[in-house]
């Protein structure tokens, strides 16, 4: 799938806009580090004048008189002083000022993305959602700190060396001049020819990575298929290509870099010379001057090249930034309340009315889907994958808005109800057990800082889980690496269990998990979730037996339809699927199911 | 400088363009020794009033002529030694991806895959490094920092240079100094936004569990503090960056500084001339690279040191299991064989496997189940030989496994692995992984079997459609029937199913276990399932609980003992009655 969904494309100058409007944020430090920077290059300019002072006035007529001399001596280390402390500060201040940019564009982005709607994430592959987030806005940052501290100072240093220039000969400096349209054009050829080669190795090394990644998470299948030697075959021939766009690259910047700039410097120093000695011819020439503009010249260059070895970020962060700000302007928010009014949930009455969803706009997986779940009872989902059970489940959570029929908990539309009221009140128990990095305690409590940890041990026992933490090294307080990698399905299961249960919630909405589990934790398992349905309204999806059994009603779904409902008994009465089923299973694994009745 | 002894061998294979990279490259150094030299003489001979347009023209012209060369030495020397560079680097890459598919897949559970990558990423770039900008550095600093130093002592006044250079070594070790605190602190400004890029990880995969408790303003918080850490860890970076530059230009101004007072001290005495005095300020500026890169030097080499190590050291690990010696590469056929008196994992303290004795006979099909964690998948990681047995053997047709090369016992074995492991390739040639020549027909015919054919019909392009992380997003039913299309084109006479059809409904997996009926006869199908109906026509059945056969029979046989697969039997039938809704079509 195609990440870039946003269908307004910036163009490169709304793009750079929009970066730069970010610099308002820090209008009066971005002011003074300039105003810093104005002192620092100045003091930096003003070096060389002070050396053809010293040569013209001094050395050259031979005059040496103390105090002038050490005065002129002081400036010019004062002057020096002044510039490397200026300069250290403003290149400090830029830096943190673009750094400071970056934490407010990623807390935005980050915010943004907490705000989106899970159609949103259904659309968006995880991998480069992150990568939006983090790479993306670390390669803006590069582009800031560029744009603020190379470029703006490289070419405040180059207007101040100018400047330096006019003052020393009007007339050679304005000949000097004539070197910026060569060097613009060298800019300008290698910003061009650059960001071809650029993408093209970029690509390359992406593929790369790819490809040697996948080929270390899949060693064992190629191992197995032996398919080792084509595989390194095929490895070679991306390293090669990524080879070759490198010695591109290589090429490339041997001809345009610093050795083209340095032909630039000879043509200036040429020019110079030749100034200084064809008026040399008739005149007496100051040296002092002459030295000047050498000097001058020296430090032009310097400038140029470190502009010139940045050009290639900044195209990079263009293509960044033109994707966090798509990413800042996507509009597929999760649904909030609409309207004024506080609905509250009191006694947990669930009314679906007529609901037909669709996630794509064109197959509708709900059909006309009606049912009532009275306080305190359950209400279990049965049916294939595919048939809607999980969808009743996500309109619930209100994770999707509908656009026909409605959901009512104790009356009130779904829509009246505040995000807080409706995530403390109804409780969602994941098939997959997500776990968050932290401890068990962390788990359970997540960023509920009320509950104290007596509440969460109370909630763990409530479920069962108490038993297997209390077997843990470090009991409430042992560590949860990566995904709960650590701990069995049924543990994260029990755990995650805990985890709803501590919110008490009226509502509890269920998707029963099917992974096989030790017996022992199966128990457990169902011994919480027969307590958890006490006094709450419930709706599962159901797999488990004893979840069927004691549902008030069971919904049987099939293709976005309820097709039959009722309770056990009436739907086993009923003689349609429902007693087709138990009569099947009835000559050969029916034990369990009489002796549960 | 170690690390140019430890690459001694391939400066050696790549002896030509380094010999001739280092000699243009100072060349290059030697030729920009003289643009000063001319100004020099062309400030004197102004100041002498003895320039005539015959000399400047001259002096021009030799400038250009110099411009032209310097510039072609320059562009030859960078092509040959980044050029090596870039090699050494594709190189060594392609030497750990060979050695990388020599590893067990035991190698690959214990080591992190991000890690192996940065040894190909990282530190190859760190190795490159070394061999490139190392190199420029070193002979830069040494022959264009000498040259310099030569020029202005020989030609000016060794004097004056020796005054003048005395700042720079302070120059030198600040940053060097500079230069490792830089290292140290950008390390921890990267570890601190790789925390940053689990956390949005972490909060991407569990966008679900956020949403339904209404954590998303906790979990921006978390994110601020964290990315914070990553902006003070930055700013700490930048405190030292900043002070590169500031340093450099004060102490060179200090060095000017010295050399104009001592200089006009000397032009006073007569024993210099302006335009030496001129000239020697741009050797000056002259100075500062090659100081700069001596600097930069130990930084290179110290970072290309320790990744070459790394890789070394990556590259001295010996693979677990290899070929014995005098293995036959005769592909193995006919009977399996288990027995196995005890198995235990490398790191592991208790038995895996204990007292496995089966006989399949060729063209038999055994089903294994048990609990997770019974034993099921070591018995099917055995047979493809990806741990060596201390206490037992596993034998084909008579010959034990280690008896025959990997690659022939490979051949011998198609394997449908637990979790389905798929290229970014089309569908196509996926299924067509071990055997990249099948035509279609073929590609179509084992697809059918796995009846996956259908679901590929359905997409855009068919065969062609991508998968993997660039293409579709396939569902893991649909994953698992492309992995048994790939595993049954390969045709081998033994085939693995490692609980194979978990994801896929009853009605598709019986139909694939008939396909498979028809189609292998005479060839041997071992099936691990959680799922009974997947083994309930196998021929023999074995039970594990804690690594032992605890029940083992046909099908009925078992269900008649009422033991633990008969009750799971019951239970399972059910449950998949219930969850498909009845049966209803």
């Amino acid at each position: 799938m195609n990440e870039e969904q946003n269908p307004t494309q910036l163009s490169g100058g709304r793009v750079m806009k929009r970066l730069l409007s970010y610099l308002n944020y820090f209008k009066k430090k971005v002011a003074i580090a300039f105003i810093v920077l104005l002192i620092a290059t100045g003091a930096d300019v003003l070096g060389p004048i002070i050396m053809k002072i010293f040569i013209d006035d001094y050395l050259t007529p031979r005059v040496f008189p103390v105090q002038p001399l050490v005065l002129l001596a002081v400036t010019f280390i004062g002057l020096y002083a002044i510039s490397a402390l200026f300069n250290y500060y403003q290149v400090i201040s830029f830096q943190k000022i673009a750094l400071n940019i970056i934490q407010i564009m990623r807390v935005e982005v980050f915010s943004k993305v907490q705000h989106l709607g899970l159609r949103f994430f259904d659309q968006t592959p995880g991998g480069s959602l992150v990568s939006r987030i983090t790479n993306d806005t670390e390669t803006i940052k590069d582009l800031y700190v560029t744009v603020l501290s190379t470029i703006v100072n490289s070419a405040i240093m180059m207007i101040g060396i100018f400047a330096g220039m006019f003052f020393l000969d009007a007339r050679l400096a304005l000949i000097c001049f004539i070197l910026m349209p060569f060097l613009f054009i060298l800019m300008w050829v290698y910003r061009a020819l650059s960001s071809k080669v650029y993408r093209v190795t970029r690509v390359k090394l992406s593929q790369l990575n790819a490809k040697l990644s996948e080929s270390l998470q899949g060693m064992s299948m190629i191992q197995a298929m032996r398919q080792e030697k084509r595989l390194r075959q095929e490895f070679g021939k991306i390293n090669s290509d990524h080879k070759k766009a490198l010695l591109k690259s290589v090429r490339l910047n041997s001809l345009m870099l610093r050795s083209a700039v340095y032909s630039v410097y000879l043509i200036g120093l040429m020019m110079i010379l030749s100034f200084f000695g064809i008026q040399s011819f008739d005149n007496v020439v100051k040296i002092g001057v002459l030295y000047a503009f050498i000097n001058y010249l020296d430090r032009f260059f310097d400038p140029i090249n470190q502009i010139m070895q940045q050009l290639t970020i900044f195209q990079q962060a263009m293509v960044s930034a033109e994707r966090v700000f798509g990413l800042l302007d996507d509009d597929r928010m999760a649904p909030v309340k609409q309207g004024e009014s506080n609905s509250e949930v009191k006694d947990g009455r669930i009314e679906f009315r007529d609901v037909t969803f669709s996630y794509d706009g064109k197959t509708d997986v709900l059909k006309h889907i009606s049912f009532t779940a009275n306080p305190g009872e359950t209400v279990a989902l049965v049916g294939h994958t595919g048939s809607g059970k999980s969808s009743i489940i996500n309109l619930l959570m209100r994770f999707y808005s509908i656009e026909h029929g409605e959901i009512f908990i104790d009356g009130e539309p779904l829509t009246s109800f505040s995000d807080d009221e409706l995530r403390k009140r109804v409780g969602l128990v994941l098939q997959d057990s997500f776990m968050f990095v932290g401890d068990v305690t962390d788990n359970i409590r997540l960023s509920h800082e009320h509950l104290t940890d007596q509440e969460v041990r109370e909630a763990a026992q409530f479920v069962q889980a108490d038993h297997f933490i209390e077997k843990l090294p470090n009991h409430y307080h042992e560590p949860v690496g990566e995904r709960g990698a650590t701990f069995s399905s049924g543990q994260r299961q029990l755990l995650s269990f805990a985890r709803t249960i501590a919110q008490n919630p009226k509502i509890l909405v269920l998707d029963e998990a099917t992974a096989s589990v030790d017996t022992e934790t199966e128990e457990a398992i169902q011994t919480a979730l027969s307590k958890m349905r006490k006094g709450r309204t419930t709706i599962a999806i159901a797999h488990r037996l004893s979840t069927i059994q004691d549902a008030d009603q069971i919904l049987v779904l099939h293709r976005g339809e309820i097709v039959e409902r009722g309770t056990h008994q009436e739907l086993l009465q009923k003689g349609g699927l429902y007693f087709n089923m138990y009569q099947l299973q009835h000559g050969k694994g029916a034990g369990e199911v009489s002796s549960a009745q | 400088m170690r690390i140019f002894a430890d690459l001694w061998w391939f400066f050696k294979q790549e002896r030509l363009k380094y010999f001739f990279g280092i000699i243009f490259l100072m060349l290059s150094s030697f030729l920009s020794m003289i643009p000063p030299y001319v100004v020099g003489i062309i400030v004197d001979d102004i100041r002498t009033r003895n320039l005539t347009p015959m000399i400047l023209g001259k002096w021009i012209l030799f400038l250009i002529i110099i411009g032209i060369i310097y510039y072609f030495t320059g562009y030859i020397w960078r092509q040959l030694i980044f050029g090596s560079s870039i090699i050494l680097a594709n190189q060594l890459r392609n030497d750990l991806y060979r050695h990388f598919t020599k590893f067990s897949p035991n190698f690959f559970q214990k080591r992190r895959i991000g890690d192996l990558m940065a040894h190909a990423t990282n530190d190859i770039n760190a190795v490159q490094g070394a061999a490139g900008e190392g190199i420029l550095t070193l002979f830069d600093s040494l022959t264009l920092g000498g040259m310099v130093i030569v020029t202005m002592s020989a030609f000016i006044s060794w004097k004056l240079t020796l005054i003048t250079l005395l700042p720079m070594p302070i120059m030198v070790v600040l940053t060097m100094h500079y230069g490792n605190l830089l290292h140290k602190r950008f390390g921890k400004a990267q570890a601190a936004f790789s925390d940053l890029n689990d956390k949005v990880q972490e909060n991407v995969s569990g966008v679900r569990v956020i949403k339904a408790f209404g954590e998303e303003e906790a979990q921006i918080n978390m994110f601020r503090k964290a990315s914070r850490d990553v902006v003070d860890k930055n700013i700490a970076v930048a405190k030292v960056d900043s002070l590169f530059d500031p340093t450099i230009t004060f102490i060179v101004a200090f060095c000017y500084f010295l050399a104009l007072i001592f200089g006009s001290i000397y032009v006073v005495q007569g024993s210099m001339t302006i335009g030496g005095l001129t000239s020697f300020t741009l050797y000056l500026g002259q100075l500062i690279w090659p100081m700069l890169a001596f600097g930069f030097l130990f930084n290179i080499v110290e970072r290309g040191s320790a990744s070459y190590d790394r890789i070394r050291r990556l590259f001295a690990i010996k693979p677990e299991i290899t070929d014995v010696d005098g293995a036959s590469s005769e592909v193995p056929s006919g009977a399996i064989d288990y027995a196995i008196r005890n198995f235990r994992y490398p790191e592991s303290e208790s038995n895996a496997l204990s007292d496995i004795r089966i006989n399949i006979n060729q063209g038999q099909t055994l089903g294994i189940v048990g609990k997770t964690g019974a034993g099921k998948t070591t018995m099917l990681r055995l047979l493809l030989r990806e741990f060596d047995i201390k206490d037992g053997q596993i034998s084909i047709g008579g010959k034990e496994i280690r008896s025959v090369t990997l690659d022939a016992l490979r051949s011998a074995i198609g394997y449908v692995p637990q979790d389905h492991i798929l290229f970014s390739a089309t569908i196509a040639e996926n299924i067509a992984f071990a055997k990249p020549e099948a035509t279609r027909e073929e590609i179509e015919r084992v697809a059918r079997l796995a009846s996956i054919h259908e679901d590929i019909l359905h997409f855009k392009e068919g065969y062609e459609t991508v998968v993997g992380e660039r293409g579709v997003t396939l569902s893991g039913g649909q994953k698992q029937r492309i992995s048994i299309a790939r595993a049954l084109l390969a045709d081998s006479e033994i085939l693995i199913f490692d609980d194979s059809l978990s994801a896929v409904d009853a009605r598709t997996e019986a139909s694939i276990l008939h396909a498979l009926k028809h189609e292998r006869k005479n060839k041997t199908t071992l099936i691990s399932a959680h799922r009974l109906s997947a083994v309930e026509h196998a021929d023999q059945i074995v039970v594990l609980d804690e690594g032992r056969i605890v029940e083992r029979g046909m099908h009925q046989e078992l269900i008649e003992k009422e033991g633990w697969y008969a009750e799971m039997y019951a239970h399972q039938q059910l449950e998949s009655l219930v969850s498909e809704g009845g049966g209803k079509a």
